[in-house]
């Protein structure tokens, strides 16, 4: 992909985004491409905007300034048009927001069989093939409250494949999780990534970052700060608010 | 004391004010569960109006004793309107502009109680709202309704006792009615008051079991 940047179009292209609450400026003029099959890690500070981003990527936050295409086609918070965007795009939580009332193999079919509108023999095959890649076949029939926080973020995961997008978006996946659960987490991202998915990952996970990442994105207070292969921006970043930043969290 | 076996001998009366009670209770428990839906959804709506009235008309049809209601849907409806509506129509009416009011509360705190994160799942999945609505949102919050929605049934049952100053013939009017034939008021509103205690305790454990067929395994 590096060796021809311009041969493709971008999957998802964010051009001078500016986002505030009421009248602070949470995203400052942010740009950024991705390529179909790259894995962008965004990292940075607490705070500076990483998931607030995301949530505008599929329109999810009204936008003060700039525009977000996805697939050359706007996206715009509370029109028509977004909510057709979003079956393309999926979203994985921090903390997980499965349906509890809805068992596990139940929140993965929901929404292909309503918002697609697929039949359910269609999609329990499908579904069935996804417990197995995320490693819970025996687990499926099982509700949200009776699982790990591990398990129910694989389910989450399952449902957002579900919908066949051709984005994921991860907003703080492991923050949330128990630290021997993680791995399994990850295990699956990373399964995904080397399938070719494209996909955004927040996260405070920096092994995850060096290892699965195409490109890092450093953020700091609504702005991106510098961008680069992993080995570059967390090995030998040029700003200085980078290297600060590495340098606490690698020192640890 | 000696039960009047005089009195037993109208159990068809009972019976009858008995059904009428059931009848007009859960019409005024329906009509009242879809108005006050309706209005709990203005009440959550963005829009500022519609907000408004929302709370104007939750706030003033319960704090207004039925009693009043029934006067008003009876007598004041006729006097103000020149409109005469019969004892069903008016009671049926202030039954449920009570019922609605408490029943709109009831539903928002339902809908309040399904968190952020769930709102933001269903919409990424790509959902419409009503979608959002029917599928995630509503079942999650019946859950929580259920248990004030039994109360509110039964306590519309009881207002619906107070039908009888109007001169609907449901239980409480029957039984008035009775006493004035045989004259034992002891015995008569004993016979009522235990089958309005066998209604309500009754409801109250169809509302356990429902709540239980329905809980969400945490």
């Amino acid at each position: 992909m590096s060796t021809e940047p311009a041969a493709r179009p971008p999957i998802l292209r964010i051009e001078k985004l500016v986002k505030k609450f009421s009248e602070r400026l949470i995203l400052d003029q942010v740009d950024l491409a991705v390529q179909p099959g790259e894995v962008v890690v965004l990292l940075g500070p607490s705070g500076t905007g990483k998931s607030t981003l995301l949530r505008c990527i599929n329109g999810l936050e009204e936008i003060q300034g700039g525009q977000v295409f996805f697939e050359n086609r706007p996206v715009v918070a509370n029109t028509k048009n977004v909510i057709d965007v979003r079956k393309h795009i999926g979203m994985i939580f921090q903390s997980f927001n499965l349906y509890p009332h809805l068992t596990a193999l139940g929140n993965v079919m929901l929404a292909p069989m309503k918002v697609l509108k697929e039949s359910r023999a269609e999609v329990e095959a499908r579904a069935r093939e996804l417990f197995r890649k995320v490693r819970l076949e025996h687990r499926a029939d099982a509700y949200p409250g009776q699982l790990s926080g591990g398990e129910q973020q694989r389910v989450a995961i399952a449902r957002a494949l579900a919908m066949n997008p051709s984005l994921l978006l991860f907003d703080e996946p492991t923050s949330a999780l128990d630290p021997e659960t993680v791995g399994d987490v990850l295990d699956v991202m990373e399964d995904l990534a080397r399938e070719g998915r494209t996909m955004i990952v927040v996260t405070h996970e920096i092994g995850f970052a060096r290892h699965v990442g195409d490109r890092i994105v450093f953020m700091d207070e609504g702005r991106i700060v510098e961008q680069g292969p992993p080995e570059v921006i967390i090995d030998a970043p040029v700003e200085e608010r980078t290297r600060k930043f590495f340098g606490s969290i690698l020192r640890e | 004391m000696q039960f009047d076996d005089n009195v037993a001998h109208y159990w068809r009366f009972f019976l009858s004010g008995t059904m009428t009670t059931l009848w007009i209770s859960w019409l005024a428990l329906m009509l009242g569960g879809a108005i006050g839906a309706i209005i709990a959804h203005m009440r959550l709506s963005r829009v500022g109006w519609l907000r408004a009235v929302a709370i104007v008309y939750t706030e003033f049809f319960r704090s207004i004793p039925p009693l009043m209601l029934f006067f008003f849907c009876y007598y004041g409806i006729s006097y103000a309107l020149g409109l005469n509506l019969n004892p069903f129509t008016s009671a049926t009416l202030a039954l449920t502009l009570t019922a609605s009011s408490l029943m709109a509360e009831v539903v928002r705190a339902g809908i309040e109680s399904v968190g952020r994160g769930q709102w933001l799942a269903a919409i990424s999945a790509g959902m419409t709202p009503l979608q959002v609505f029917r599928y995630v949102i509503w079942p999650q919050a019946l859950r929580v309704c259920l248990p004030p929605a039994t109360g509110v049934y039964i306590s519309t049952l009881k207002d619906s006792s107070v039908a009888s100053v109007i001169g609907y013939i449901e239980l409480t009017r029957s039984g008035l009615l009775i006493r004035e034939t045989t004259g034992s008021s002891f015995d008569v509103f004993l016979i009522i008051a235990t089958i309005y205690f066998v209604i309500n305790y009754g409801l109250s454990l169809c509302g356990g079991a429902l709540e239980r067929r329905f809980r969400i395994v945490h």
